[in-house]
């Protein structure tokens, strides 16, 4: 059984113009244990999906459809109480920017031990606390855990934020740990460190991860199972060495052909024309602006997830016997 | 190309602050040919945008030779002269801050235009520019709110190209757009260039970007040059232990390319702060191959085989010999 169960999700946003339909019909499942990346690029819902999940919308959003289901739960209909314990027990999240992520006027310590603290089944003692809070830093790979839990953010490099944002996640996220873009924000070098040691955590404690990234490679060495969002649809899916050695949808596809290759090369051309507005989105496919392979169904309905090999599926009509004359 | 048309000597910037003296960038030299994509690469802190923002006079260097054509760079742009800065022109990494919000696209193009005075009509010139980088002629009239990002970006290109410069300092110029919007900008870069017959100082911290665009690469730490070559040759052979750290850490998405990678050198600590540079080497306490000397003295640029210049203590002057031995 997996995990966490997102079927059908339909998220808008409120504008001053009207509803933003963003996500449109989502699908993920993460398994026990299992590392799932969602890849795309900015503005196509990968954080609005799992923000809906752990129902941390913005005020201005709601969820029309769909239903996302913890351990059998459905978390859109828990309690404050049960929801309040699956973020302090179960799962936890780590945010792009890891200076936005940490309140800048109070220092590591005060924000850690408040979280140590709410976290834990039992009253703990100041000492107790600063002893977990030095475990979790020393285990997000943070030399001199004294030090740190003394500074203010501002005294901290970016990459030692990230690793005391992990440092934080850790204390909650006993089954689930959600990444949004943990290393974007940071120089490569520093990212490939906060990569690693995430791995290495994710291992050691058997924690199921989602990966969010629109940088295909980090997530590629990463996660055991991808899925491609374009403009709010999930549009392939699949094991990651699949999905990046034979992908299927167009938009997979040119996605992964506009990257700039280090062995060279040249520049692709990359893919044409805008994502569409989310204000009026296409009825059919989404991608169907900028499709190459347009046909007159695209712009019909949404197509459905059609299989194309073990486990990889492409949300594309060039896949439905009916109309795909190329497979 | 021919001879260098922009060269840099002892390059160096200091910035004063209230906690002291920051070094962005020190004693740099680089010289730049005609027709060149010359690309300068770095992490945050490596000094490459100060080295652009000299290029461009938004701050005159510290101490140091700078020049163009002949011209002395040493000036901010204020001091230059009208046709100096009519020839060097630089594009911002993020489209939607440089340009203002509440000006329409001709508006923004026509600015340049107005200071630098030629023979065409304002509005045709508009129209030109706007075609040289691509865009439909009803954008004119349109607000940078109602553009993509990477339509914003070539607005500010098309900004940057109305007075006819030979030089543009592209300051990650894709760094703020989606892939499959940045294969389009670099494409666009590129044929301008060919047409135009530009040279671009093209800065970024994407090596992969790099690759493909570069025919010089440049890398910065701490504000020093560590490594410059030809593009092919700084890929298939880098020297520098820096430069293989950074080529090491970067996620690539084939086979191939990871096999294309050099000896994998781990990444370890990072870049201290402008503030307190190591002595000596500055990279040496993240070097895996640091010995005694680098702590103490700081090695010299040395050209170690043709046109590849390295700044590490483990290339003496005798490198050649060692390696035929």
């Amino acid at each position: 059984m997996s995990l966490v169960q997102v079927e059908n999700l339909k998220v808008e946003y409120k504008v001053y113009e009207g509803w933003l339909k963003v996500l449109n019909g989502v699908n993920i499942s993460v398994g026990k244990g299992e590392k799932v990346g969602i890849i795309g690029e900015s503005a196509c819902g990968k954080t609005t999906t799992v923000k809906s999940m752990l129902r941390l919308l913005a005020s201005n959003g709601r969820i029309t459809q769909g239903k996302v289901t913890y351990q059998g739960d459905n978390v859109l209909e828990m309690s404050h109480g049960e929801l309040t314990n699956l973020r302090r027990k179960k799962v936890s999240m780590i945010f792009q920017d890891p200076s936005a992520a940490l309140n800048p006027v109070f220092t590591i310590k005060e924000q850690m031990y408040d979280i140590i603290r709410i976290s834990a089944d039992e009253r703990l003692s100041t000492s107790q606390v600063h002893e977990r809070a030095a475990g979790y830093l020393k285990q997000a790979a943070l030399p001199e855990p004294d030090r740190i839990l003394d500074s203010y953010p501002f005294q901290l490099s970016g990459g030692m934020k990230q690793r005391v944002n992990i440092a934080f996640a850790l204390i909650s996220a006993n089954e689930l740990l959600v990444a949004d873009e943990p290393g974007t924000s940071l120089d490569v070098t520093i990212e490939d460190q906060i990569m690693r040691l995430l791995k290495e955590i994710v291992d050691k404690r058997g924690l199921s991860i989602i990966l969010i990234s629109h940088a295909l490679g980090t997530v590629k060495n990463f996660v055991d199972r991808v899925y491609v969002m374009y403009a709010g649809t999930i549009v392939e899916e699949g094991p990651t060495t699949r999905v990046f050695n034979d992908p299927r949808h167009p938009y997979t596809r040119m996605l992964i052909d506009s990257i700039p290759k280090l062995t060279g090369g040249g520049v692709p051309e990359g893919i044409l024309g805008q994502v569409p507005s989310y204000l009026t989105p296409p009825n059919g496919c989404r991608f169907v602006t900028r499709c190459p392979y347009r046909m007159p169904v695209c712009d019909g309905a949404m197509p459905a997830l059609y299989s194309t090999a073990a486990g990889q599926a492409a949300a594309c009509y060039l896949y439905d016997d009916k109309y795909g004359a190329k497979k | 190309m021919s001879e260098p048309i922009l060269s840099a000597h002892n390059l160096t910037r200091y910035f004063q602050t209230n906690k002291g003296v920051i070094k962005a960038v020190e004693a740099v030299d680089f010289e730049m040919k005609e027709g060149e994509v010359f690309g300068i690469v770095g992490e945050s802190g490596s000094g490459k945008t100060t080295v652009g923002n000299m290029i461009i006079g938004i701050y005159p260097p510290t101490s140091g030779t700078l020049t163009y054509k002949g011209a002395d760079l040493t000036r901010s742009a204020s001091r230059r002269s009208k046709e100096l800065k009519r020839d060097i022109q630089m594009v911002f990494q993020n489209p939607a801050s440089s340009l203002n919000p509440k000006r329409t696209v001709r508006q923004a193009i026509e600015v340049p235009l107005k200071v630098h005075e030629t023979d065409i009509p304002i509005e045709q010139r508009v129209n030109e520019l706007l075609e040289l980088v691509e865009l439909p002629l009803e954008f004119a009239e349109r607000y940078p709110g109602e553009l993509g990002g990477g339509e914003k970006q070539l607005v500010s290109i098309a900004r940057a190209l109305g007075t006819n410069p030979s030089l543009l300092v592209l300051d990650e110029p894709t760094s703020a757009l989606d892939v499959s919007i940045q294969a389009k900008m670099i494409n666009v870069l590129l044929r301008l260039k060919e047409r135009l017959s530009l040279s671009y100082i093209f800065i970024t911290h994407n090596l992969s970007l790099m690759r493909n665009v570069a025919d010089r690469v440049m890398i910065m730490y701490l504000g020093k040059v560590r490594e410059i070559a030809p593009t092919e040759e700084f890929f298939r052979n880098p020297l520098h232990p820096y430069t293989k750290m950074l080529l090491s850490s970067i996620p690539v998405i084939t086979d191939v390319e990871e096999r294309a990678k050099p000896q994998r050198i781990v990444s370890t600590g990072e870049i201290t702060g402008a503030l307190n540079i190591p002595p000596g080497c500055s990279f040496h306490p993240r070097c895996p191959f640091a010995f005694d000397v680098c702590p103490r003295t700081d090695p010299p640029l040395l050209e170690i085989e043709k046109d590849h210049w390295v700044d590490c203590h483990l290339y003496p002057n005798d490198y050649k010999k060692t390696q035929s031995a």
